[in-house]
């Protein structure tokens, strides 16, 4: 049983780690551009319900503001290799011609643009280079813009704590003479040919930071990459949501309760009840009462919860002509529920978590019921239940001591994706009776596409399927004598 | 037996879970009573400080008045008709004093009571300058005052509020403020715990606070970008002394106006200390600023009329009327924004059971319960008004608000740049229809991007009526016919034979554009051209109009008190990635009268050149301007207070805010251009 049980861990390694790099691979691909999450930033202004545009200018300090916002996240790294030690000028002009030329897409331009700002500290020896070019003099411009953003580093107020004071005033100096030798209009600006000088000197004199020594470019190639950002993150729990402005798992930890204790009770109620379904519908199988039970069942399937949920909220919770309602209308608990005596307390919940775990539950009962009906009527029709009768057994001591075990373990492999749809399924009803838990939080999380928080989420969501899946493979072998015997 | 055994063992575990959860609400009951009894300390301590200006006699006597100021007994109206005789062409006046004395005559002490509930969406930080979301904009605007007050009926009348005068320099580039004497900064609630013994109290408001935030706002550690392009162009901010700020701009441009007087302070005494109280050092106050203390203890103060009490992220947050305010608040002795309750009909059935005291309706909520009389708790239609209902237990009221929504056209595509196809779509599309019968009459149509009751809105603009005769007209003088008789469109362009077939973009957060599109395609059918519906999420819409990847999309523009054409409309911007000018559009005309609004400061002349601009926009068509949108308005209607009444949700101050409250006039802070 020990082994069994090792086996099945050792194996949730590999699964867990593949499963992330997946979700990773997927958010990477739908995250926003740097030019997209500076449209966003201030749209937010307005509030993201709201949905409308406000006008706005960038200008290069706010880009520098958007970029250290990049960096911070992670989202400046190429995904998962980082060949950007090799870049060479080849590269860097193909991209400049690329986000300067007119006849091309505007999305292609500002794709190339964006590439070019986020190039980092690889970016700026290629840049240099073509800067230092007399013949290139139409991209210097460009090329300047992109220079002094990749060589600008951002301070964070972690770095007041761990930096040096002499790194610190070093990096607040080059910044600042980053900024003043920026030159946009390349050769039409008045100071052109001193700012050009004091830019390449300046690359020339910290060219240590900026070169591409082999040690450098093979040493990045695997670690300064997103995925390996993302995996340092996640494991010293450091995922930050831009968007809330909190840690990932500070926030998880605020509201995951609600839900767990929600669903947990739901998952539950929809079990006992429709297991008690199921056996009477399997005993009475071909009968009247069993017809009458399965249609309505299915009819009641066919609803849609946030249709049921939206009817019962404004059916059953809104304040009639007395002025009092049947059900509260929001929340878990009562306003002063604190200052309750706990029997009260406990019932204010019930007496809360009634309509949202109906919502939750009424459309497993189908499935489950016929599962178990299913299952139920397959053993009973079997060769041993036979032998049973024959024994003399009563029919309660056949479908109870007999029957009912062994079809119990297809019930075991649904079960273990239960815990993990803890997590999923209550986004509507949370959003429905205004409870503050995690299926809102997610909601939120994707409709403002904050990858951090959503990937917190999708962590814990996998954990939990894995431990599902890991308590059923142990009911197995409780249930299943020839797995326990395999193992022995 | 055995059955007996596992009874009571389960009787057992359940009543030792009982023990344990009742010992662990003892412990948050503690804590609760605790913070209450900090709360109750503080209370008393303002009681303290405030009992000099409890009596509204005392106000008017602390603070002067500025010279023409309204007597006590004049009324409101003929307040401001010698408001009008003096200032209110809205030329800034060189040289003077360009600011109207501080309004007073719509307080009054009678009604101040109650309660107020209202919606707020997620919350965030409380940082006021890197978090530019709605909710943090709307706490501050409730806790702060800026230096100037900008009327939302007429945003051209400046008013003092912190600053008592403003003087502008002849060439229009130097603004010299003085500030208000002996308006103090709150004293946040935190202070009264030992470990911030530290934060000094009863502090006075200073032209340095003010110059703390320009600093702040131009330091390129602090992130906060949007803020930042609107100050490039700020060159010099000049403390003389603790009362006079002097701002100045490197060019004369009319929107370094609003950006000098719309300007709220930050408590420097406290953003520029560490946790302990130590100061932090000049270099690094821009880093810290991003994420310091103070917003990580949830706190923020300022100099405003009321108060931040708790602020709860996605719970609740909680102000208390500032009984040293140095102006009239708003008629509430507590304000508190309930944050959980997010769908639109959860919305309702909380406002409907008391848990809000006021809220908005949608449309179709409008539709099913006021118009058809659903809930029976609405008022019905003012007999006087058809736009509000005041006697009932729910009154309610028509709003405008500051959006225009519309179709825009790229005119990049083969499609649409030939004007006429841009004419024939507006013929095409049944404006009028849509607004009854989809937006339930909840908006006006607008044929350009001001406010149509704006002065700058030009009326002389003939709309384009619902005509599919002259549309099919307009589409076949640009060439356009049906060829291969598949019944849609077709035209020459380049060699090939391209059909009138083209997809609108849209985002999903806005329900009633599925049935306007819908009716607008079949309209479209009627004269052969093809239209089709493409839904988007908002992030995604961002997209779209960034990289001017559609054919036709469907917006929502905020509409700036500010005019100007610059932005949205100029031909320097159509080749910027990113830009605002999304349609591409270009005309010669226009460049050069938006680059002149942009010096012109005089009222008239601008007016002027702003209709000149509209009659071009119209003619042109680059968008299908649609309409702005009204929102409905809901509150319980307490009747007047009583004393009875005083923490039981009166509301009967809502009655006299003004149709564009402090709530709208969060979107003018610091947007535009």
């Amino acid at each position: 049983m020990l082994s069994y049980t090792i086996r099945r861990l050792l194996l949730m390694i590999p699964t867990l780690v593949g499963i992330l790099i997946i979700n990773f691979a997927i958010l990477r691909l739908q995250s926003a551009s740097l030019t997209q999450s500076m449209q966003q930033q201030v749209g937010n202004q307005e509030g993201a319900s709201a949905s409308h545009q406000v006008r706005s200018q960038a200008s290069y300090s706010a880009i520098e503001n958007h970029l250290a916002r990049f960096v911070r996240t992670g989202n400046n790294l190429p995904a998962l290799i980082n060949v950007r030690g090799w870049l060479d000028k080849d590269d860097v002009v193909a991209l400049l011609r690329q986000a300067a030329s007119p006849t091309s897409k505007p999305s292609v331009r500002s794709q190339a643009q964006s590439t070019l700002w986020l190039l980092g500290h690889f970016g700026v020896e290629p840049l240099e280079e073509v800067i230092a070019d007399d013949s290139l003099v139409d991209l210097h411009g460009q090329a300047s813009v992109a220079l002094t953003l990749d060589a600008y580093v951002p301070l964070n107020i972690e770095d007041l704590k761990y930096m040096s004071e002499q790194r610190q005033d070093d990096i607040r100096v080059r910044n600042g003479e980053l900024r003043k030798y920026r030159f946009p209009a390349g050769r039409d600006d008045p100071d052109y040919a001193e700012k050009r000088a004091k830019l390449l000197a300046l690359c020339e004199r910290d060219k240590k930071e900026f070169a591409h020594t082999s040690a450098a470019a093979w040493g990045a190639l695997l670690r300064e990459t997103g995925i390996c950002d993302f995996f340092y993150k996640l494991f010293s729990g450091n995922l930050y949501s831009e968007t809330r402005g909190d840690y990932v798992f500070h926030l998880i930890g605020d509201r995951w309760y609600v839900t767990f204790w929600l669903n947990l009770f739901s998952i539950i109620i929809a079990w006992c009840g429709s297991l008690l379904i199921g056996i009477r519908s399997a005993r009475t199988n071909g009968s009247l009462e069993e017809r009458v039970a399965t249609s309505s069942l299915f009819i009641l399937w066919s609803v849609p919860s946030f249709f049921l949920g939206t009817l019962m909220l404004h059916h059953l919770c809104t304040n009639g002509a007395d002025g009092r309602a049947w059900f509260p209308n929001r929340g878990l608990e009562s306003d002063d529920s604190l200052w309750l005596t706990t029997p009260a307390f406990l019932w204010d919940l019930f007496y809360h978590a009634c309509l949202p775990m109906t919502v939750l539950c009424y459309a497993s009962f189908t499935s489950l019921s016929r599962y178990v009906r299913g299952n139920l009527l397959e053993q009973l029709q079997s060769d041993y239940v036979r032998s049973a009768r024959a024994k003399g057994c009563n029919e309660d001591q056949v479908t109870y001591r007999h029957a009912l075990p062994n079809s119990m373990i297809t019930m075991i492999t649904l079960g273990s994706g239960l815990l993990a749809d803890l997590f999923g399924s209550s986004v509507i009803v949370e959003t429905i009776f205004s409870i503050p838990g995690l299926g809102l939080l997610l909601f939120d999380a994707a409709k403002n596409q904050d990858g951090p928080l959503i990937m917190g989420s999708t962590v814990i969501s996998v954990l939990l399927l894995l431990v599902g899946i890991l308590i059923a493979d142990l009911l197995y072998a409780v249930v299943d004598p020839r797995i326990r015997s395999k193992y022995a | 037996m055995n059955g007996m055994k596992i009874g009571l063992l389960a009787i057992a575990v359940f009543l030792l879970f009982l023990l344990v959860l009742d010992r662990s609400r003892q412990t948050e009951q503690f804590a609760d009573l605790r913070k209450s009894i900090e709360a109750l300390n503080g209370s008393i301590q303002q009681l303290g400080q405030g009992s000099v200006r409890s009596a509204p006699a005392a106000v008017e006597s602390t603070i002067p008045h500025v010279a023409g100021a309204p007597t006590t007994g004049a009324t409101p109206a003929a307040a401001a008709a010698e408001h009008a005789d003096a200032v209110r062409d809205g030329n800034p006046k060189l040289g003077v004093n360009f600011l109207l004395p501080y309004d007073r005559s719509a307080f009054h002490p009678e009604w101040v009571s109650g309660t107020i509930y209202s919606l707020g969406a997620t919350s965030k930080s409380l940082n006021p300058l890197t978090d530019t979301s709605a909710v943090t904009a709307d706490l501050h605007s409730t806790i702060n005052s800026e230096l100037c007050y900008r009327p939302p009926a007429h945003p051209e009348q400046w008013m003092a509020a912190l600053a008592e005068s403003l003087i502008i320099s002849d060439d229009y580039k130097v603004y010299t403020f003085t500030i208000r004497k002996g308006v103090k900064w709150q004293t946040p609630s935190i202070a009264s715990k030992p470990e911030f013994a530290w934060i000094p109290k009863d502090v006075e408001l200073t032209a340095h606070d003010f110059a703390f935030v320009f600093n702040l706002i131009q330091d390129p550690d602090v992130e906060c970008p949007s803020l930042k392009s609107y100050y490039e162009d700020l060159s010099k901010i000049e403390v003389p002394d603790d009362y006079t700020l002097r701002l100045t701009w490197k060019r004369k441009v009319v929107t370094s106006l609003s950006f000098s007087m719309e300007v709220s302070p930050l408590p420097r005494h406290i953003y520029t200390r560490n946790r302990d109280g130590s100061p932090i050092p000049e270099k690094s106050i821009g880093v810290q600023f991003n994420k310091n203390w103070f917003d990580e203890e949830r706190q923020a103060i300022g100099v405003g009329a009321y108060i931040l009490e708790a602020y709860e992220p996605d719970k609740r947050i909680r102000y208390r009327r500032n009984p040293a305010y140095w102006g009239e608040g708003q008629h509430f002795e507590y304000l508190e924004d309930n944050c959980t309750i997010k769908q639109p009909d959860a919305q309702l059935v909380a406002f409907k059971n008391g848990d809000l005291t006021y809220s908005g309706l949608r449309p179709s909520q409008y539709k099913s319960e006021i118009l058809d009389r659903n809930e029976p708790r609405f008022a019905a239609f003012d007999p006087n008004n058809r736009k509000a209902g005041r006697s009932g237990e729910f009154a309610w009221e028509e709003c405008q608000t500051h959006r225009f929504s519309y179709i825009g056209w790229n005119m990049r595509s083969a499609l649409f740049k030939d004007k006429r196809v841009r004419q024939a779509m507006s013929h095409a599309f049944p404006k009028d229809r849509i607004i009854k019968d989809v937006f339930r009459s909840l908006g006006e149509p607008v044929l350009s991007d001001v406010h149509p009751t704006s002065q700058y809105y030009n009326h002389d603009l003939k709309p384009y009526a619902f005509d599919l005769a002259e549309a099919r007209r307009l589409l076949a003088e640009a060439g356009w016919s049906d060829t291969d008789g598949d019944g849609i469109l077709d035209h020459e362009d380049h060699g090939k034979r391209i059909p009138l077939r083209f997809t609108v973009k849209y985002s999903k957060d806005n329900p009633e554009w599925d049935s306007t599109l819908l009716i607008f395609r079949d309209e479209l059918r009627k004269i052969g051209v093809d239209l089709q519906l493409k839904t988007l999420e908002w992030p995604e819409m961002m997209r779209v109009y960034e990289d001017k990847d559609f054919d036709a999309v469907v917006g929502q523009w905020t509409m700036d008190w500010d005019i100007d054409y610059f932005q949205l409309w100029h031909s320097s911007q159509v080749d910027i990635p990113g830009s605002s000018n999304t349609c591409g559009f270009a005309n010669k005309r226009l460049d050069e009268l938006a680059d002149k609004l942009r010096v012109t400061f005089d009222v008239p002349e601008r007016i002027a050149i702003a209709k000149e601009c509209q009659a071009i926009l119209h003619e042109e068509q680059p968008y299908t301007f649609f309409m702005n949108p009204h929102s409905i308005f809901v509150w319980h209607d307490h009747g007047p207070p009583h004393k009875n009444f005083y923490l039981d949700g009166v509301t009967y101050g809502l009655d006299h805010l003004p149709p564009l409250t402090n709530r709208s006039m969060m979107y003018w802070h610091f947007v535009g251009n």
